[in-house]
């Protein structure tokens, strides 16, 4: 990005302007976002697409006598500018007042932020990058004869700025990188094709896993789905892969934001200090991880990300509030005008969870929106496989798993250590008793 | 009026000389199709919580997408603005896909006439931001007084004017407006300590006066309290393979989920569908006659023109069981030798084309669905959905219910908690025995992903039995 710091003090200084000649009686939050960057796909050997980007957004918040009204705009000249807060006014008036409304109190605010180590930007020659992509797909089809086919492999990088400025004098900007490689591979067997992926996702291109690694790894797992065979119904212990574990968690997270909790829409309401999870189990934020896929400084209303415990010893410490949220649960605001990076640890986490499972399923995917918020209820379409005296029998599929997730975490019997670092939520796999399979 | 064409067109200048300039650097020899994609999009939302509007936001996103095409090689760049420098850059960007030649010389074709299947009028032209606010307190207020046991009520009104441009090097120049409102509504029914949810909502491609202060707002209102209210009675359902009567109308989303996607034409040009290469062949029993029509006036999934400058069509998915075609955009469809079925949709200027369903449904069968119902010994009923999912390749497809009941000998039972049901597209539909007269299209509400993309589409079914799918209940 060219003169990224001049073009930052510059909206800086054009919003203060605007603000300073502003109708006093309201308040202003503006959030800036600005991403360039590009993706490129292979497919059969031969690049497929390329796609460049450049957004930029601007989102006003505006408020008066406790009234809200917000707008947003993707042309940053003055004049777009200007229609957007007077659109942002005009809707404020209309809206009903609500004494909970209203920007953050300053000592929470940005002025001064930590820096993250998340931006390492690097000129890539793009030549080299759709080499890149060519050698992730070949090293799928070279790792196994039976990937016949494949969706490609894709590389996208952005180069991504943000900013905040209040009318109370919050004020922060950080910038960021993300770099990504994946792969998607076909297989066929008996004429029934299947397909899986693997990818890699960081903040610094040279971190990324070797194309050759993400190549392999995606046909390794695609040929592991060939042969599935449907199983009988049963009830019995479930090892979640640190991917889905991940998406139980997501679940979870949901349920205790903040919006969730005042509108009663969550499973989780009334329970602060609440036993949750078996006692081994810990849940933490960490805004500030290095190269952390969502770390950042302060939230989205300027307001500094806090390290916190979210679970200790299975019982669940706070909810995740933004400023509006704590005002209605008349409660402190926890810096979640966005979430961080969530770990998922145990005090006793297992190195061989599969091999040390009797009899049960291994779930390594999961479809559909079966996870209801407001009663905890579960169910979902699933893909893994059949596991007895710690081996992988068969592939299984078109399987449901039902439960309820209060019921699923009570039910948790063990961690693993085969964390996923690639994510928000780093998590290894978990294991979890009594969870219905519904098959034949 | 359209936006582009009135405002945008004249304020930057953008003469069909220099709108030619840029196609011509889009589209040297080598490359064999250029696009340029105007879109200015105005949006609103007002929405309705713990018995207030505290919030309205309005946001405008607005763009040139610039598109060079050589085989199947597409180089993409956008620009957010309509400067006629900035365009040039995005379009010598874009022909970056394949080693330049020389620019070609393009010429622009008169505008295109379109079939317009909805007035070109924008929603935001309604001015009284009040009335939308009274409407939704107004609803509020009636559903609170219908219910004691009420807990939470959240409404919101939304809407959305879509203008566009689409010019491309094949001639085509053609002008959209697209109106889209939608209206929902969700209740939280509280006894004891048990909540339970229920919500419904309803909308197309026309303006806020066809909602505000009408009948159907209450009534939407009515059913998201109706099936709250059921669902405060609903108990753990079974798992296992069981027979299934889906009721009419959105549990259509079983057909975009189980062959919709599938018979998208990148999919089937890559071979990457397990629909590929099916063409003639028995996908369906032969009462099955599935279409995608994107020319039903004012439906959420209609377009006069698709993204491509197509017009829509009535597309044959599957004809008495037999596959007789794939949903097709301008790339897919040349380099597959076929037609384009105007299918061609794209979330936004940002964004590349691809094949996309519009509203897909299943025509009428024979059956009164009373008789179907009372043909089942035991098995689910299931009336309402809540989205789905689908995995092209293996077919695997999930769809998760929101309201169910079981069946027992012909006649329908208590209600049952909401689950998902999973099934294999190319086989599931073969399994389908009865297939009602009661042919009903959705509400308005849906909304497909496909690669990040997210675009409005319509579904609807008949009443329609199928002999045996799995269904994700906790009991065995």
């Amino acid at each position: 990005m060219k003169n990224k710091d001049n073009s930052i003090s510059d909206y800086k200084n054009k919003l203060q302007k605007i603000i300073n000649k502003l109708d006093s009686k309201f308040d202003y939050e503006f959030n800036m976002s600005l991403s360039d960057g590009y993706s490129v796909t292979s497919r059969s050997s031969e690049v497929e697409n390329i796609e460049y980007h450049q957004d930029m957004a601007l989102n006003v918040s505006v408020y008066k006598d406790y009234q809200k009204g917000s707008a947003s705009t993707n042309d940053l000249s003055e004049k777009s500018i200007q229609q957007a807060i007077e659109k942002a006014q005009n809707i404020s008036i209309n809206t009903q007042a609500d004494d909970c409304q209203g920007l953050p109190e300053s000592q929470y605010t940005t002025q001064k932020w930590e820096d993250m180590d998340i931006y390492y930007p690097k000129t890539l020659d793009i030549k080299n990058i759709i080499d890149l992509t060519k050698d992730c797909e070949s090293s799928a089809f070279q790792k196994d004869k039976r990937v016949t086919n494949s969706e490609g492999s894709s590389f996208t990088f952005s180069d991504n700025t943000h900013m905040i400025l209040n009318s109370n004098g919050a004020y922060g900007t950080f910038d960021s990188t993300d770099y990504s490689l994946s792969c998607i591979a076909l297989a066929e067997q008996n004429k029934l094709m299947e397909r899986d992926y693997w990818y890699s996702s960081t903040r610094d291109f040279d971190a990324l896993e070797s194309s050759n690694h993400i190549g392999e790894k995606a046909a390794e797992r695609v040929i592991a789905r060939l042969g599935a065979k449907t199983i009988k119904t049963r009830v019995c212990p479930v090892l979640f892969s640190p991917e889905m574990t991940s998406s139980l968690i997501s679940s979870f997270l949901s349920a205790i934001n903040g919006s969730s909790i005042y509108k009663k829409s969550s499973f989780l309401i009334d329970k602060i200090d609440k036993k949750i999870f078996p006692d081994f189990v810990n849940i933490q934020e960490d805004p500030s991880l290095s190269n952390g896929s969502a770390t950042r400084p302060y939230d989205s209303e300027g307001v500094l990300t806090q390290k916190k415990d979210i679970i200790k010893d299975g019982i669940l410490k706070t909810y995740l509030l933004d400023t509006y949220a704590a005002r209605k649960l008349k409660s402190k605001c926890t810096g979640n005008g966005v979430l961080t990076n969530i770990i998922v640890s145990s005090k006793k986490p297992e190195a061989n969870l599969l091999q040390n499972m009797t009899d049960g399923l291994y779930i390594t995917d999961m479809m559909g929106s079966g996870a209801n918020s407001l009663t905890g209820d579960y169910s979902r379409g699933a893909f893994g496989y059949l596991i007895k005296n710690g081996e992988i029998q068969y592939p299984v599929t078109e399987i449901t798993v039902a439960s309820n997730l209060l019921q699923m975490f009570e039910n948790i019997v063990s961690l693993g250590d085969d964390v996923d670092n690639r994510n928000r939520i780093r998590t290894g796999s978990m294991l979890i008793d009594n969870i219905t399979i519904g098959g034949t | 009026m359209n936006f582009i064409k009135d405002h945008i067109i004249s304020s930057y200048d953008l003469s069909d000389g220099k709108l030619e300039n840029v196609l011509s650097a889009a589209c040297p020899t080598n490359i064999d199709f250029a696009d340029l994609y105007f879109q200015y999009t105005n949006s609103e939302s007002w929405q309705l919580e713990d018995g207030i509007v505290k919030n309205g936001s309005s946001n405008i996103d607005s763009g040139v997408g610039i598109r060079s095409v050589s085989g199947d090689k597409t180089g993409f760049s956008y620009s957010n603005n309509f400067q006629y420098e900035n365009l040039l850059s995005a379009a010598n960007t874009s022909k970056c896909i394949v080693n330049s030649g020389q620019d070609k010389e393009i010429k622009i074709g008169t505008e295109k006439e379109i079939r317009r299947l909805y007035e070109p009028i924008s929603p935001l032209s309604y001015k009284e931001d009040n009335a939308k606010v009274e409407f939704l307190k107004d609803i509020d207020k009636y559903i609170r007084s219908k219910d004691n046991r009420v807990d939470q009520v959240i409404v919101s009104l939304a809407g959305v004017y879509d203008s566009i441009l689409i010019l491309n090097t094949d001639g085509i120049k053609a002008f959209d407006d697209r109106p889209l409102v939608r209206f929902s509504v969700m209740v939280i029914l509280k006894v004891g300590d048990r909540r339970e949810r229920g919500s419904a909502g309803g909308g197309g491609r026309y303006t806020y006066e066809e909602i505000i202060g009408k009948k159907f707002g209450y009534e939407f209102a009515d059913e998201a309290l109706r099936q709250a209210a059921v669902n405060l009675e609903a108990v753990d359902g079974k798992a296992g393979a069981m027979t299934v009567v889906l009721g009419p109308g959105w549990p259509g989303v079983l057909l975009h989920e189980a062959i919709g996607h599938g018979l998208e034409g990148d999919f089937n040009r890559k071979k990457t569908s397990a629909f590929s290469d099916l063409i003639g062949k028995q996908v369906a029993s032969n009462q099955c006659t599935i279409v995608d029509d994107g020319t039903i006036s004012k439906r959420r999934g209609s377009l006069s023109i698709d993204d491509e400058g197509c017009e829509t069509k009535c597309n044959t998915l599957i004809e008495n069981g037999i596959l007789k075609g794939y949903m097709q955009d301008k790339i897919n469809s040349k380099l597959m030798n076929v037609d384009p079925t105007g299918n061609g949709r794209r979330e936004s200027y940002a964004c590349l084309p691809m094949p996309r369903m519009t509203n897909t449904f299943m025509l009428p069968g024979e059956y009164n669905p009373k008789e179907i119902i009372e043909s089942v010994q035991d098995g689910i009923y299931a009336v309402n959905f809540s989205g789905g999912q689908v995995d092209i390749t293996n077919g695997q497809f999930v769809f998760t219910a929101s309201e169910a009941y079981t069946i027992k000998k012909g006649k329908i039972q208590e209600p049952i908690k909401g689950m998902t049901l999973i099934g294999n597209g190319p086989e599931v539909l073969k399994k389908v025995s009865m297939v009602g007269n009661d042919l009903k299209l959705d509400d308005g509400v849906g909304t497909c992903g496909k690669d990040g993309q997210s675009v409005p589409v319509g579904v609807g079914q008949p009443t329609l039995k199928i002999d045996e799918i799995t269904v994700g209940g906790t009991q065995v």
